[in-house]
């Protein structure tokens, strides 16, 4: 029986081996006609399989001379499985990681509290500088993710009327807006760009995992190597942002569908990168560690706090004797806004 | 129900541009928007073919996967509409549509989009049939008055088809099986492309 089978199995095959010997093509049709498929080359060519091509068209647009735009559904399927959905689970995650960390963790403390003694750390200028910055790249963020995790998360709540003014309103936002991104950004590169150097000891507080290991604070300078490099990253991120966004927010320079798909991932991408950090660093800013955020709400600081956080900057404000009295601070608190300012760099010049 | 689609024949279309001119002028569609476009691919060499192209109403359209505000909706005809209503002109429809079908009216400064306008396979939009606004939105809706969109009906050469894709393949198929006949018949160097 199995030697039948067998023997009904070659014989079987025999003929379809015996075929795929020689070449098949134009055996059986008459001398002189070409078989050869033009098809295969036009249908190739349309569908950019090889090579980008474009045809030419009578309708005069971007890209109108492309009749398959092959790397659009690429695009699409990357926007929607990666992006959005490991965008949206990283800036969860990270938000979760850090509110696990205030639980487990608390505020960080300042070693034998206020003193009172209060020391300048920055001016008017560069907190309006700062805060400018924050204000713009919030609203950005909120309207940026609005436009892109808005239809998994808002619209099965609002339905799709309601979701559409917001989704709208977020656009016009967020184009409107984008621009302010950059001069903010270039303010802050030309006011906080020298302090920002890296400097000998930074390798220290990267070491230490900025106070995280072990017992103590690392060490830091008027900025630590954290919050360098956090500038940094806003500084260079930022600006690849900026560009990407400029390129996608006005069509009239004839750039194509590759160079704005492209743009847009580059876009995301970095503004979620920055989006997720930020959140540390406002945390850390805020309710993370006490004392921090009065150096950005009223430009001084207690000298236990520069102390503790930025010690080779404490000591040379204890060299150069550059620590305000509390009643002397008292003493300017009480007065006009506009002129702290003024006694405090005339007292640092000292 | 009927599963309605467009096919352009490469061996018919003599690059005429009527789809084209037909579909603005039934429409009132706005300068500078372009529903339907014809693609010369070698033009003045050999092999030189031209195919007319708008919105093919994909069964997976990649616009209504990928826009913000879900704005896109499939008939029972198989044909993909949007809501310009709900429409934001964010543009991602058109850099993930393979056919570059939707349009984007220059709207205010810096050329900032307007509201997206497609092809409609002439079925108009969500807003009642016939009504003026549906018309000012969408174009003429010829589909509900029981007519096929215009560009295919006025096709000179009938190289573009449209209408059910069960219909449109069977007349395809037999222009193919002719042709291919035939070019064995001339016993030269007929090429097909079909």
């Amino acid at each position: 029986m199995k030697i039948q089978t067998l023997l009904l199995l070659v014989g079987l095959l025999l003929p379809q081996l015996a075929l795929a010997d020689g070449p098949p093509e134009q055996k059986n049709f008459p001398q002189g006609v070409s078989t050869e498929r033009l098809g295969d080359e036009l249908w190739r060519e349309v569908r950019q399989r090889d090579m980008q091509s474009s045809g030419i068209s009578q309708v005069k647009g971007v890209d109108s001379g492309i009749l398959i735009n092959a790397r659009g559904d690429q695009w699409a399927r990357f926007r929607m499985d990666q992006l959005s959905t490991f965008g949206g689970i990283g800036i969860a995650a990270i938000f979760a990681i850090i509110v696990l960390f205030y639980v487990v963790r608390g505020r960080v403390p300042i070693e034998g509290g206020l003193s009172g003694n209060m020391v300048h750390r920055f001016t008017d200028y560069e907190r309006v500088v700062h805060w400018t910055l924050a204000i713009v790249f919030l609203f950005l963020a909120i309207t940026g993710l609005i436009l892109l995790l808005g239809r998994p998360l808002l619209l099965p709540l609002f339905g799709k009327e309601v979701f559409s003014i917001l989704a709208s309103a977020s656009k016009e936002g967020h184009n409107l807006f984008g621009p302010l991104f950059l001069v903010s950004l270039i303010m802050m590169l030309i006011s906080f760009a020298r302090r920002n150097l890296y400097e000998r000891g930074d390798m220290t507080w990267l070491l230490k995992g900025g106070g995280l290991i072990g017992d103590g604070h690392a060490s830091g300078g008027f900025f630590n190597m954290g919050e360098k490099t956090w500038y940094w990253m806003v500084i260079l991120i930022g600006l690849v942002i900026a560009i990407s966004g400029l390129i996608l927010v006005s069509p009239n320079f004839g750039q194509g569908r590759l160079i704005m798909g492209l743009s847009h991932v580059v876009h995301t991408i970095g503004a979620i990168i920055l989006i997720a950090v930020s959140i540390g660093h406002m945390y850390l800013g805020s309710i993370g560690s006490e004392g921090a955020l009065e150096g950005m709400k009223t430009g001084y600081v207690d000298i236990n706090w520069a102390d503790a956080h930025h010690d080779r900057w404490g000591k040379v404000c204890h060299e150069e004797n550059l620590i305000i009295p509390a009643e002397e601070y008292a003493r300017l608190q009480g007065q006009k806004p506009g002129s702290t300012d003024e006694m405090a760099t005339a007292e640092q010049g000292k | 129900m009927a599963r309605m689609k467009f096919y352009c024949d490469a061996e018919r279309c003599i690059e005429c541009n009527a789809c084209v001119t037909a579909c603005k002028n039934e429409h009132e569609i706005p300068w500078g928007v372009n529903r339907r476009r014809v693609v010369t691919i070698k033009d003045g060499e050999q092999g030189e073919r031209s195919l007319s192209v708008a919105c093919m109403h994909c069964s997976d359209a990649p616009c209504a996967t990928v826009c913000p505000v879900d704005c896109f909706y499939t008939t029972g005809d198989g044909i993909v509409l949007h809501d310009k209503d709900i429409c934001i002109g964010c543009g991602y429809c058109f850099y993930a549509c393979p056919f570059g079908a939707p349009q984007f009216p220059e709207e205010a400064a810096f050329a900032s989009r307007g509201k997206m306008d497609k092809c409609t396979f002439c079925a108009g939009g969500p807003e009642e049939d016939h009504s003026s606004d549906e018309y000012k939105k969408y174009g003429r809706n010829r589909l509900s008055e029981g007519k096929l969109p215009l560009c295919a009906e006025m096709c000179s050469t009938k190289a573009l088809l449209s209408g059910d894709a069960d219909v449109i393949s069977d007349i395809y198929r037999k222009r193919v099986i002719n042709r291919g006949s035939s070019a064995f018949n001339w016993g030269g160097n007929a090429k097909i492309t079909g």
